[in-house]
């Protein structure tokens, strides 16, 4: 407690000195809050976008499907396996797949066709909430028919304008109808964006003569925090002869790309921080420096090398805690701003991607736990650190060289 | 004088190396200091006495001879050892700059104490007393650059003697006061002396704090010019 006291008024003593190291210690603490949390929004919504927009989890093929997506090859008994996805306890989808051209006026564009199982596709996916302007499909309305938002400018079309599929069906036919543009979606991903149209599931497998089979299903896991591998052998216990993959496995990118996350902000926090380290080194040797005397006398009076050491250190901490609470606070603040007023990307970087998976137009921050703690603590473990020198230096100072100093 | 000095030194040299000289600064010196004695170390500047004063209080160590404090060679004992035998057996005042900038008067007085781990309200009934024996009642919120250059060797005094330590070890310590605070000063550790039996040894060259001394020890190159005791 004396040791605190003494360390306090320390403090006081040179209060620029404090107040400037302070500052820098909280002003970097800050940035690095505001970055985490920047960063966790962008990772998050990139995961969502590839996750929850598109991919579910873990997606069931016919064998070699992905390698040569021929309308062909599907899974054979799509509805027997759903069912025991189902009773797994999982949420699964069929999906469809087909491409060909769709054509409004005079413009036209190679479109990726998608066949959508309405009922159960928005219990594994949330791209029917991912809508930008009109709606989502209607099991109602047959002929409606969403896109992808830089495929609607390509065409020029808007909601309610018409478009004309043309393609080819399985049985060899010209596989053409008229549709009605119902909704255009919000960016999802480069190919949903540039070439997605999606159809309920009746419709598609009508105009491409597939009344059986599924291309896909997309399987999601009711609880996202369990093990994703050990789900993934389920699937495909469920699923034999398909190949199942989960969404690390499909987009091993952005997968490496959350799993570097953690250990990227720590990088960066340690290379911002080296240079508060830095300064608060050289604050400290010169608080020590300009109290050799005192020091001096402390030790000379019987004051321990180790009780000097913890003097220098209280006084750190100090100003470590409230550099910290100012980090803390106005990080916290900023990041909260940010959760609810993103950071509007739209006209700088339209539709722009991330290993392929959408950014959100709208860059919104995501506070975590960790965004604040990581900041925080590595700001004592540097400080704590770059202080060990000048508190060793106080520590071993000779009291008849350090009185008679000057 | 049979009963056990508290200061021994026995043919105690100190070699400072300063490039390729080699000065003697204290050259085999031998002396006591008795309980109850009030000592003036003397001498022209360079002559040893701060060194002396050093070795005596375990603040450095001898190059050959050896230093006794209450009968136990220092030389034989580890840093903490005399580190704490500093705390508890001596009290230092040093010639300006004593005190701890940021503690008041009292803190500083106290400082020992509570190092030692004296309770608070014995440190509080001691410390009061003390300060007032050596005339700074009424001053002791008072910081160091809120008091005088005599003030502040008055609590260096108070915070050597608060301990009730074995010697008092006092380096020129009315070096830095005008001469009538440096009158005022050796009339408080006589007093303190005379009437508390706290053992002083201080060094000075002074003639007028000389005069007050009992005994005399005048150095010259590091050894002993002479050594007079009066009564
Ligand atoms: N740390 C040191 N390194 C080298 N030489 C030293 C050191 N300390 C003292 N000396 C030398 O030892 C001799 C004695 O010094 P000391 O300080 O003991 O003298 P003093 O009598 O206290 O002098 P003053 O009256 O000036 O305080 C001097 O020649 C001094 O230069
Ligand atoms: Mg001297």
């Amino acid at each position: 407690m004396r040791t605190l006291k003494i360390a306090s008024r320390n403090v006081f003593r040179n209060w620029h000195r404090t107040l400037v190291t302070t500052a820098a210690m909280g002003f970097a603490g800050f940035i690095m809050i505001l970055f985490a949390s920047l960063m966790e929004g962008l990772l998050q919504g990139s995961e969502r976008n590839a996750v929850s927009m598109d991919l579910g989890d873990i997606q069931i093929h016919a064998p070699d499907y992905r390698e040569d997506p021929d309308l062909y090859k599907v899974i054979s008994d799509p509805d027997r396996i759903l069912a025991d996805l189902k009773k797994a306890g999982f949420h699964a989808a069929k999906r469809l797949y087909g491409f060909g051209l769709a054509a409004s006026g005079a413009t036209s564009a190679g479109v990726q066709l998608r066949g959508i199982d309405l009922s159960n596709e928005s219990d594994v996916t949330q791209i029917n909430r991912h809508v930008l302007k009109g709606k989502w499909l209607e099991e109602s309305d047959p002929s409606g028919v969403v896109i992808g938002r830089k495929l609607a400018r390509t065409l020029g079309v808007d909601i309610g304008d018409e478009l004309i599929f043309v393609g080819q069906a399985t049985d060899g036919s010209m596989a053409n109808d008229i549709y009605t543009v119902k909704g255009i979606l919000k960016s999802v991903g480069e190919e949903v964006d540039r070439a997605g149209l999606y159809m309920q599931d009746s419709a598609f497998r009508e105009l491409m003569v597939l009344p059986e089979g599924a291309h896909e299903i997309a399987v999601m896991r009711p609880d996202r925090s369990t093990d994703l591998i050990a789900a993934t052998s389920k699937v495909a216990d469920i699923a034999p002869g398909c190949e199942t993959l989960n969404w690390r496995e499909l987009m091993p990118v952005i997968a490496r790309i959350l799993d570097l996350a953690d250990s990227q902000m720590i990088i960066m926090v340690i290379i911002t921080y080296t240079a508060v380290a830095m300064l608060v080194l050289n604050a400290m040797l010169m608080t020590v420096f300009e109290r050799i005397r005192e020091l001096g006398i402390m030790k000379a009076v019987g004051v321990k090398p180790w009780q000097i050491m913890m003097l220098v250190y209280a006084e750190t901490f100090m100003q470590v805690l409230a550099a910290s609470i100012i980090a803390g606070v106005s990080g916290i603040a900023l990041s909260r701003y940010f959760e609810h007023n993103g950071i509007d990307l739209s006209s700088l970087a339209e539709g722009a991607s991330f290993g392929g998976v959408a950014v959100d137009p709208i860059w919104r921050a995501h506070l975590t736990a960790e965004s604040v703690a990581v900041p925080i603590v590595f700001l004592f473990i540097i400080a704590f650190l770059s202080v060990l020198y000048p508190a060793i230096k106080a520590a071993v100072i000779q009291p008849v060289r350090a009185i008679h100093h000057r | 004088m049979e009963d056990h000095a508290i200061v021994r030194l026995e043919d105690a040299s100190k070699y400072y190396r300063q490039g390729q000289m080699e000065v003697h600064a204290v050259d085999g010196l031998s002396f006591d200091i008795h309980k109850g004695d009030f000592t003036a170390l003397c001498g022209p500047s360079g002559s040893g006495k701060t060194t002396v004063l050093n070795l005596i209080g375990g603040l450095d160590v001898p190059t050959s001879g050896k230093v006794f404090l209450e009968g136990r060679d220092i030389g034989l004992l580890s840093r903490s050892k005399i580190s704490a035998i500093r705390r508890d057996r001596i009290g230092f005042v040093f010639q300006a700059y004593n005190l701890i900038p940021v503690m008041t008067a009292y803190e500083n007085a106290a400082f020992v104490l509570s190092l030692q781990g004296v309770s608070d309200r014995e440190c509080r009934d001691r410390v009061t007393a003390i300060l007032k024996e050596v005339g700074l009642e009424g001053l002791e919120n008072r910081r160091p650059d809120e008091m005088s250059g005599g003030q502040q060797q008055r609590v260096a005094i108070a915070r050597a003697i608060v301990t009730r330590p074995a010697i008092v070890l006092a380096d020129e310590p009315t070096a830095n006061v005008d001469s009538a605070n440096a009158d005022s000063l050796l009339g408080l550790m006589e007093r303190l002396n005379r009437e508390s039996g706290v053992t002083f040894l201080f060094s000075t060259h002074d003639q007028r704090v000389m005069d007050r001394a009992r005994r005399i020890i005048r150095l010259h190159d590091g050894r002993i010019e002479s050594d007079e005791v009066f009564n």
